[in-house]
């Protein structure tokens, strides 16, 4: 008898609607554009400040405008989501082996929070916030 | 004991006569502490003779009995009945072929699980008169994970990576190629190198996490692709340094 093997295909378009995980890895993959984007304005921000005294400050005005605040606001839930979703799998690439035993998971996550919490107060502090 | 009466709505395709899989649901009386293997091995016995499916030790050691519930890749013989409701979907693994009902075609694993040696590849060949490999504890530690694969491929039926694009060398023989690839007593990173560190392997990982997620085996494959492309960037880097091969 001849085989006849039956193929579904995947869809291309909406395979991520399938499965809570494959949201959630979209959300996780997603909320990058948002940090881009303000990686994007801030560089803009750079050549502002390069091109003098009221370039710069028509950009700072641009942040400060109802639409500059909702789009920071909107970045930084993002990025929050962004480092809580890449930080909660960092054990999975970093398997540190000490004798026989492995550094525990939430440990290696835990140093990443704080290596980003002192960068982010060294940020502030710079920028005259804290 | 007291029997519980669940559907099973099971895929069916014989290719003989169906153009394209469909539902038939059947009525399993059922004992407390079944499998879904349990029922499909009753509707096999009592209901139904030509229903297909793959099984073979109910113990979770041979890893045959793959097969999509309730949208979960599953073991058949890992999922308790009394973790479901009374209506069980029960459909072939993702992502492969189906040959008969809930059968897939395995023949694309199989060929890339070749492809990547999964084997000991030793430095010197040892004749038995030398005795075995010898190894500490923590040597074994580093890969003993990873070993614990039986290929299932539930994994593939979880990444959509796979199914997307079939070329994708896919999470379980890529977690195999890193279970060698740590193993002390192996030299073969080399020799997996144009397989494993090629854009259909690691690189074509995104990450998704399904394959970890869903594994038996709690053997990480996901993780272990991230590991070997991490190693694989260190030794693209250190190419271009004094010494290195570009």
């Amino acid at each position: 008898m001849s085989r006849k093997p039956y193929v579904r295909q995947m869809s291309k378009t909406s395979w991520f609607l399938t499965h809570s995980r494959y949201k959630n890895y979209m959300l996780h993959e997603v909320t990058c554009i948002f940090i881009a984007i303000y990686a994007v304005i801030l560089i803009v921000g750079l050549f502002r400040l390069g091109q003098g005294p009221e370039a710069w400050q028509g950009w700072l005005d641009g942040l400060r405008s109802p639409l500059g605040i909702i789009f920071q606001i909107l970045a930084f839930i993002f990025s929050v989501i962004h480092t809580w979703s890449w930080f909660k799998v960092v054990p999975q690439a970093m398997r540190i082996q000490r004798g026989e035993d492995f550094v525990p998971g939430n440990l290696i996550v835990g140093v990443h929070y704080g290596v980003l919490a002192v960068i982010s107060l060294f940020v502030l502090i710079l920028a005259g916030v804290a | 004991m007291s029997t519980r009466t669940i559907t099973m709505e099971v895929l069916r395709y014989r290719p003989e006569q169906d153009q394209e899989p469909f539902f038939q649901t059947y009525t399993v009386p059922c004992d407390p502490d079944w499998v879904v293997l349990d029922a499909l091995n009753y509707i096999k016995d009592e209901l139904d003779r030509t229903l297909s499916y793959r099984w073979s030790c109910h113990m979770f050691v041979c890893g045959s009995c793959g097969m999509v519930i309730d949208g979960e890749p599953k073991l058949g013989c890992k999922a308790f009945l009394k973790d479901y409701g009374d209506k069980i979907r029960v459909e072939p693994m993702a992502n492969f072929p189906i040959e008969r009902d809930l059968v897939v075609v395995i023949d694309d694993f199989i060929e890339k699980l070749e492809s990547v040696k999964p084997y000991l590849i030793p430095k010197e060949p040892r004749t038995i008169e030398q005795g075995e490999y010898l190894q500490t504890p923590a040597q074994l530690k580093a890969f003993k994970q990873y070993s614990m694969c039986i290929n299932c491929l539930l994994c593939y039926s979880a990444c959509p990576q796979y199914g997307l694009d079939s070329s994708f060398v896919g999470p379980s023989a890529l977690a195999l190629a890193h279970r060698y690839n740590m193993d002390s007593r192996d030299v073969g990173r080399k020799a997996r190198e144009d397989v494993v560190a090629s854009h259909e392997g690691i690189w074509e990982c995104s990450f998704v996490g399904a394959c970890s997620q869903v594994c038996p085996k709690d053997v990480d494959p996901a993780g272990a692709i991230q590991q070997t492309k991490i190693t694989s960037a260190i030794d693209y880097v250190t190419s271009f340094l004094p010494g290195g091969n570009r």
